[in-house]
C-alpha cells in the first residue's frame, strides 16, 4: 500500500516533471506531439476540477440549509439559481444566442449576470471613495509619500489632472514606468524564484504535502 | 468632540453622494476634454495600423461582465481598427463567464462594419485549460478548436485558410481582467509560438504589468477606461470611453479633495491633542 500511496506518486512526479521541464528546450515534432497529448490530459482533469468544485459548492449550501445556519435563506437563492441556469443551459446547448435570436440561456446572461456583475464592480468605487476618505492620512513619512504619488498618479490619469496639472501626465509615467516597474520586478522575480524552488522540491520528492495526509 | 474630528467621522453616505453626483453630472452634461496619448496605447494601434490586409489578428477577450464598462469599449475600438484595416479576425476568450459578452461584441462590431462570420471573422467561443489550451492552439488551432461558437468546424471556415497554429497569427491581443489573461498568452504563448503580443487591462491591474511591457514582452497596453479612450481618440471614432472619461476626471478629483480634507482635519485633530496632551491618534 505504502507503493502505491507515495512511491508511486513519488516517482510519476518526479519522471514528469524532469521529462517536461527538459522538453521546453526541444523543439523536435515527437517533443511537441508528446506536449500536445498532455495538455490534452490536463484540459480532462481542469474538467474533473469542475465538478468537483460544483459538488462540494452544492454540499456546502445542503449542510447549511440542513442546520438552518443564519443566512440558509441565501443557499436556497444559490441552489435555484444554479440549478436552474445549468438545467437552462443544457437545454439550448450552452448558446447565448442562435441565429442571432437570444436564447434562455442568453436572456439569463444578459438581463441578470451581466447587471448583476456590472453592480457589485460599480459599488467598489463607492467603497474605495469612503474607505480612501477614512484611511489614506499622511500619519508617516511614508505614508505621506505614498499619498502624493497617489494623487499624483490620480491627477495623471485623467484628462482634468492634465489639463490643471501638465506635468501630472508625464510624472505619472515616471512612477509607473520606472518606480512601479522596478518593485514589481523585484516582487516577480522574487517570486519565480520560490516558485522554481518549490517546483524543485517536489520533483524530488523533499515538498510531499500534495499526497495528503494518512498513515504511510 | 471638536468639528475636524467630527468631520472625520462623517456619514459616509454623504461620500457616496459626493460620488454619484461626480459620475452622473457630466454623464449628462459631458465637457469633453482633450485625451492625451501614451507610449503604451500608442504601441498596440501602431502595431496593428503597420499589419498589412488579410493579416491575421487574434482578440481573447479574457473578461467577464464585472470589467464590463473598461474592457467593453477597447474591445470595440480594436475591432473596429481591425474591420477598417480589413485584417482576417480571430475571436475567442478564456474566461467562461465572458463567452456571451465577446460573442456580442464580435457580431455588433462585424454587423456595424459589414462584416461576415466565417469569411472575415470567426468567434470560437471558449474551452478549458488556459495554459494547456494555448499550448494546443500552438500546436494545432484545429484541435484546440474543432468547430467555432456556432458548431461551425473551423477546418471549412474561410477566414482560418492557411492558419494552422499560433505561430500562423501575426497579432494577439489579449484583454483581461486578472487571471487568465495576458501573463498566460505571454507564457504558454508568445513566448513558445514567437507571435508579436499586445495587451489590454482594468485600470487595476494595469501596473502589475508595466514589467512585461519595459522588457517588451508585449508590445502595448492599453490601461482601462483612460486606455480605450486613447484608442477611440487614436482611430477617430470616439465612443463610450472618451465619454466615460469625464466622469472619471470629476470622481478622481472628488477623492483627491476628499484625501486632501481628511488629512487637513487630521493634521487639525493632532495639534490640537499635541496642545492639550493627549496621545496622538
Amino acid at each position: 500500500m505504502i507503493y502505491l500511496r507515495r512511491q508511486l506518486p513519488l516517482l510519476i512526479t518526479f519522471v514528469m516533471g524532469v521529462v517536461f521541464a527538459g522538453q521546453y528546450y526541444v523543439p523536435h515534432p515527437r517533443s511537441e506531439l508528446m506536449l500536445t497529448e498532455v495538455t490534452k490530459w490536463l484540459q480532462i482533469i481542469g474538467g474533473f476540477a469542475l465538478v468537483l468544485g460544483v459538488t462540494s459548492l452544492f454540499h456546502l449550501h445542503a449542510v447549511k440549509i440542513r442546520r438552518r445556519e443564519p443566512g440558509w435563506g441565501y443557499s436556497i437563492v444559490l441552489y435555484a439559481g444554479m440549478l436552474g441556469t445549468i438545467a437552462i443551459g443544457l437545454w439550448v446547448n450552452g448558446k447565448e444566442s442562435v441565429n442571432g435570436a437570444m436564447t434562455a440561456f442568453g436572456w439569463i446572461y444578459s438581463n441578470m449576470m451581466v447587471p448583476l456583475q456590472g453592480t457589485m464592480f460599480a459599488i467598489l468605487a463607492f467603497f474605495i471613495a469612503s474607505a480612501a476618505y477614512r484611511s489614506f492620512r499622511a500619519r508617516s513619512r511614508e505614508a505621506a509619500l505614498l499619498l502624493i504619488a497617489a494623487i499624483i498618479v490620480m491627477m495623471g490619469r485623467v484628462p482634468l489632472g492634465e489639463m490643471l496639472l501638465p506635468v501630472s501626465g508625464d510624472l505619472t509615467q515616471w512612477i509607473l514606468n520606472v518606480l512601479n516597474t522596478s518593485v514589481r520586478r523585484a516582487i516577480l522575480i522574487g517570486v519565480s524564484l520560490g516558485a522554481v524552488a518549490l517546483s524543485l522540491k517536489i520533483i524530488f520528492g523533499i515538498e510531499r504535502a500534495y499526497l495528503g495526509g494518512g498513515r504511510e | 468632540m471638536t468639528f475636524a474630528e467630527r468631520m472625520l467621522h462623517i456619514d459616509r453616505r454623504i461620500i457616496f453622494l459626493v460620488i454619484a453626483v461626480c459620475t452622473l453630472l457630466p454623464l449628462l452634461y459631458p465637457v469633453g476634454l482633450a485625451i492625451k496619448v501614451s507610449p503604451e496605447v500608442r504601441g498596440v494601434h501602431d502595431y496593428l495600423e503597420s499589419l498589412p490586409e488579410g493579416s491575421v489578428f487574434l482578440l481573447s477577450m479574457d473578461f467577464d461582465p464585472a470589467s464590463k464598462p473598461e474592457l467593453h469599449p477597447q474591445a470595440v475600438a480594436l475591432l473596429r481598427h481591425a474591420f477598417k484595416k480589413n485584417l482576417r479576425v480571430i475571436g475567442m476568450t478564456l474566461w467562461v463567464t465572458g463567452t456571451g459578452l465577446a460573442d456580442l461584441v464580435f457580431s455588433q462590431v462585424a454587423q456595424e462594419m459589414g462584416k461576415v462570420n466565417g469569411k472575415d471573422y470567426a468567434f470560437l467561443g471558449w474551452s478549458p485549460g488556459v495554459g494547456a489550451l494555448i499550448i494546443t492552439m500552438g500546436q494545432d488551432l484545429y484541435k484546440a478548436f474543432p468547430s467555432d461558437y456556432y458548431n461551425q468546424p473551423t477546418r471549412e471556415l474561410a477566414v482560418l485558410k492557411g492558419i494552422q497554429s499560433l505561430r500562423d497569427v501575426n497579432y494577439v491581443v489579449s484583454l483581461a481582467a486578472g487571471t487568465a489573461g495576458i501573463e498566460s498568452w505571454y507564457v504558454f504563448g508568445k513566448d513558445k509560438y514567437k507571435f508579436e503580443l499586445g495587451g489590454g487591462c482594468t485600470g487595476v491591474i494595469a501596473p502589475g504589468l508595466y514589467p512585461l511591457l519595459r522588457s517588451g514582452q508585449i508590445n502595448g497596453l492599453i490601461g482601462g477606461l483612460r486606455g480605450a479612450a486613447e484608442y477611440e481618440a487614436l482611430i477617430g471614432r470616439k465612443g463610450r470611453a472618451v465619454a466615460g472619461m469625464d466622469a472619471q476626471s470629476a470622481t478622481h478629483f472628488a477623492i483627491i479633495m476628499l484625501v486632501i480634507l481628511c488629512n487637513v482635519f487630521y493634521l487639525f485633530t493632532r495639534t490640537s491633542r499635541g496642545q492639550s496632551g493627549q496621545p496622538r491618534g
